[in-house]
C-alpha cells in the first residue's frame, strides 16, 4: 500500500504541466491580482472606490412643509451621499436618465418621490435615502403632534445616535474589496485540484490509455487503486493550497482572518471538491486527454469566474438574480466560506458550506469510482 | 490452460471476432498470425475480461474469466501494443511500481525488479526516464513492466512494432527465455517471419475467424506450395510461360517486372527441371531463388492475400 503511495506520489508531483495548473498558475494569477491593484486602483477590478450618487432634483410643488424639509435634507446630503446635478427641468432630466448621466430622479412635492432606470448599488442608496426620510419624518410629525414638547429631545437623540454609532463587521473585519478576489482565487485554485484528478482518472481506464488497460488487469482491486490516488491527489493539493496562502498572506501581505483552524478547514474541502471534479471529469465520455484538459480548464475557470474571480461583483449579481447557482457552484460556496471564516465570523453558514462541499465530494467520488470500476468496456 | 469457445465480439455492424474457437496448452509459445484488423487485439481484449462481448465463454487455468477474477489475473502478464509506463518516473521506479501491483512482499520485489531489469537489459538505463531512452529500450522497459512478477502466463500484443532489428531480435530471444523459465505465452503478430521463430503452435487469424491452427510444419503442409522458384528473366514471351506452366509440378505461375515466380507442389527436383528448360531453349536468366513455403504462402493460399495487404 505504502509502496503505491509513494509512487503516485512521485508521479503526480513530477507531472510538471499538471502541477503548473494547480500550483504555480493560481500564484502567478494572485501575484497580477495583487499588482494590477497596487498600481491602478479598484477601477481595474471592475469595483470603484466610494463615489457620491449622481441625482437630478425636480421642484414640483413646494408649497407644502413637507416638501420644503425634504428639499432641505437633500441640500445637506449633497456632497458626501449624493452629487446632485444642475438640472432643472423634467425632460432634461429623464434624458440624463437613459443616457445613464444619472441614477435617479427625486420629484420634490408634498409626497416625496423617485425615479430610477434599474436596480444597482447606486440606485438602492436614493432609496434608502428616501426611505430613511420619510420614516423619520413621519417619527417627527407624530412626536409633533402627540408630544411637541419633546420634539428637540428626539432630534438631539438622533443626533447623538449618528454620533455614537460606528460601523464595524460581525467578524470584526473591515470589508476590503480587494480580498474578495484572493477568496475567488483560493477557490479557483482548490477546483485545479481537478488538473490532478483529470489526470489520474484518464490513468486508470483501459478504454481511455494503455496505461488504463495495464492497471485494470491487475490483481490490486479498483477501488483500492481509485482510493490511493485520491488520497495521495488530496495531500498534493491540499499542500498546494497551503503554499498559496502562505505566498497570499506572506509575501503579498494580505490577511485571510486569524481563525487558522476554520482555513484549513475550508482549504481542506476546497482540495477535496477539485481532486473529486477531475477525478469524475476523467471518467465522463471517451475523450483523449487534451480534450479533457480543456475541460478541466472550464470547469475550473467558470466556477471562478461566477465567483468573482474575473469580476468582483459577478457573485453578488447571481445572489439577486439567481442564488441557487451560488449554492451548487463550489466555487462560490468555497468563496462563501472563506468570506464566513474571514469576515463575518458565521460559523453556522460556514458550517453550511462545508456541508454543501463534503456532500459535493462524496457525489463525485462515487461517480469517479463507478466510472473507473466499470466492468468491461465496449472498445478499447 | 486457456479454452475459448464460440467467442463473438461485435463493434456495431462489423463483427471483430466470429465465433473464435482456441485451446492454448501450458508451455506453449502460442501465436496469433492475422493482419491488422484481423481481431487479434480485440481477442486479446476479451481474453482479459477489459471488453465485453457477445456471446462466448472464456476460461483461463479452468476458471471463468471475470473482470473481478483477481485470482486469475495475479498469475497473468501483459506487454501492451503501447508503451504502458508512467513518463514522470524512472526505469527502475516504473518497474517497481508494477511490480507492487502484483507483489507485496518487499524483498522479494527488489529481486524480481533485479532480475527483469536484467533479463531486458536494462541495467545502465535504471536511473533514466522513459522520454530519455530510444524505441528500443522503451519497448523492452514495457515489457520488463509486463513480466516482472514471473507470471505463469504472458500475453504479448505486438511487442516488436516499431523496434529496430536488433532490439527486436533480443525480445524475441528473451520470450524464448521466458518460455523455457516456465511461463506460457500468447504473442500476437503481424510478422510472420518472427512468429514462424519462435511459436511452437500458431493460429492464422483472419476477419475475426480461426483460418487454420497448428505447428509451422502442419500449416504449411495444409496448402499446396511446396516450392516457390523465383528468376530474373528479360523479356520471356507468352509461349514460353505458357511452356512453363506446363511444366511437371507447376500449378501457378507470375511474371512481373522481368521477374518470373513460379509455384509448385512439393516434388523433388523441380529447380532442375526449370533450368534444364532455359538451357534448352537458350533462354538468358540472371539471379535464381528456390523458397520452401513460408507461413505468408500459407496465407496467401488459405485468404488469396498477402498477410501484409
Amino acid at each position: 500500500m505504502l509502496h503505491l503511495f509513494k509512487y503516485r506520489f512521485l508521479q503526480t508531483i513530477r507531472d510538471f504541466p499538471m502541477m503548473f495548473w494547480a500550483l504555480v498558475f493560481p500564484m502567478i494569477l494572485g501575484t497580477f491580482f495583487y499588482v494590477s491593484f497596487g498600481n491602478i486602483g479598484l477601477e481595474g477590478t471592475g469595483e470603484s472606490a466610494w463615489e457620491a450618487v449622481k441625482v437630478a432634483i425636480i421642484e414640483e410643488d413646494l408649497s407644502s412643509e413637507n416638501a420644503r424639509s425634504f428639499a432641505a435634507f437633500l441640500e445637506q446630503l449633497d456632497g458626501d451621499t449624493l452629487d446632485i446635478q444642475n438640472i432643472t427641468s423634467e425632460r432634461e432630466a429623464k434624458e440624463a436618465l437613459n443616457e445613464e448621466q444619472i441614477q435617479g430622479i427625486y420629484y420634490i412635492k408634498e409626497t416625496p418621490s423617485l425615479t430610477v432606470a434599474k436596480n444597482g448599488l447606486g440606485e438602492s442608496i436614493l432609496t434608502s435615502v428616501l426611505t430613511n426620510y420619510n420614516q423619520n419624518s413621519a417619527m417627527f410629525r407624530e412626536i409633533a403632534i402627540k408630544h411637541p414638547e419633546n420634539i428637540q429631545k428626539a432630534m438631539n437623540a438622533m443626533e447623538d445616535y449618528r454620533q455614537t454609532t460606528e460601523e464595524v463587521s460581525l467578524g470584526g473585519k473591515s470589508m476590503d474589496p480587494n480580498m474578495q478576489y484572493f477568496f475567488a482565487l483560493i477557490a479557483y485554485a482548490c477546483l485545479s485540484g481537478a488538473f490532478l484528478g483529470v489526470r489520474s482518472s484518464f490513468d486508470g481506464q483501459a478504454n481511455l490509455s494503455a496505461l488504463g488497460a495495464r492497471r485494470s488487469i491487475t490483481p490490486t482491486h479498483k477501488l483500492k487503486l481509485v482510493l490511493i490516488d485520491m488520497i495521495v491527489l488530496f495531500l498534493i493539493h491540499f499542500f498546494n493550497i497551503l503554499i498559496l496562502n502562505l505566498y497570499i498572506v506572506k509575501v503579498l501581505g494580505i490577511s485571510l482572518g486569524n481563525n487558522i483552524c476554520a482555513l484549513l478547514l475550508v482549504d481542506f474541502m476546497g482540495s477535496m471538491i477539485g481532486v473529486c471534479i477531475g477525478l469524475a471529469l476523467g471518467c465522463v465520455g471517451k475523450f483523449s486527454l487534451g480534450m479533457k484538459i480543456g475541460l478541466t480548464v472550464l470547469v475550473s475557470l467558470f466556477p471562478g469566474f461566477l465567483a468573482g474571480l474575473m469580476f468582483g461583483n459577478m457573485k453578488n449579481l447571481i445572489e439577486l438574480h439567481c442564488p441557487i447557482i451560488n449554492r451548487i457552484n463550489p466555487a462560490a460556496v468555497l468563496s462563501d466560506a472563506f468570506y464566513c471564516m474571514g469576515i463575518y465570523n458565521d460559523m453556522e453558514r460556514l458550517t453550511r458550506c462545508l456541508l454543501i462541499l463534503a456532500g459535493m465530494s462524496v457525489l463525485l467520488f462515487i461517480i469517479a469510482f463507478l466510472g473507473v470500476r466499470r466492468e468491461r468496456y465496449d472498445s478499447i | 490452460m486457456i479454452h475459448i469457445e464460440n467467442l463473438v465480439k461485435r463493434y456495431g455492424d462489423l463483427v471483430a471476432l466470429d465465433h473464435l474457437n482456441l485451446d492454448i496448452q501450458e508451455g506453449e509459445v502460442f501465436g496469433l498470425l492475422g493482419p491488422n484488423g484481423s481481431g487479434k487485439t480485440t481477442a486479446i481484449g476479451c481474453l482479459l475480461a477489459l471488453l465485453k462481448y457477445d456471446k462466448g465463454t472464456i476460461t483461463i487455468f479452468g476458471k471463468e474469466m471475470r473482470p473481478d477474477s483477481y485470482d486469475i489475473k495475479k498469475d497473468i502478464g501483459v506487454v501492451m501494443q503501447n508503451v504502458a509506463v508512467f513518463e514522470q518516473m524512472t526505469v527502475w521506479e516504473n518497474i517497481d511500481y508494477f511490480c507492487g501491483l502484483y507483489i507485496k512482499d518487499k524483498a522479494l520485489r527488489k529481486k524480481l525488479v533485479e532480475d527483469a531489469i536484467a533479463f531486458t537489459d536494462l541495467e545502465d538505463f535504471t536511473k533514466m526516464r522513459p522520454k530519455k531512452l530510444s524505441g528500443g529500450l522503451l519497448r523492452r522497459l514495457n515489457i520488463a513492466c509486463g513480466i516482472v512478477h514471473k507470471p505463469k502466463l504472458i500475453i504479448m500484443d505486438e511487442p516488436t512494432v516499431a523496434v529496430d532489428p536488433q532490439s527486436r531480435n533480443k525480445i524475441l530471444e528473451g520470450i524464448l527465455e521466458l518460455n523455457r523459465q516456465g511461463s506460457t505465452i500468447i504473442y500476437t503478430s503481424h510478422y510472420m517471419e518472427e512468429v514462424e521463430q519462435i511459436c511452437s503452435r500458431i493460429a492464422i487469424i483472419d476477419h475475426g475467424r480461426v483460418l487454420a491452427i497448428g505447428t509451422t510444419e502442419e500449416l504449411k503442409k495444409m496448402i499446396k506450395t511446396g516450392e516457390t522458384i523465383t528468376i530474373e528473366a528479360i523479356a520471356l514471351d507468352a509461349g514460353t510461360l505458357a511452356d512453363i506452366r506446363e511444366l511437371p509440378h507447376v500449378f501457378d505461375l507470375t511474371y512481373e517486372e522481368q521477374v518470373l515466380k513460379i509455384r509448385l507442389s512439393g516434388a523433388k527436383h523441380n529447380l532442375v527441371r526449370i533450368l534444364n528448360y532455359l538451357q534448352e531453349h537458350d533462354i538468358t536468366f540472371g539471379r535464381v531463388f528456390s523458397e520452401l513455403p513460408t507461413l505468408n504462402d500459407v496465407f496467401l493460399e488459405i485468404t488469396g492475400k498477402e498477410l501484409r495487404d
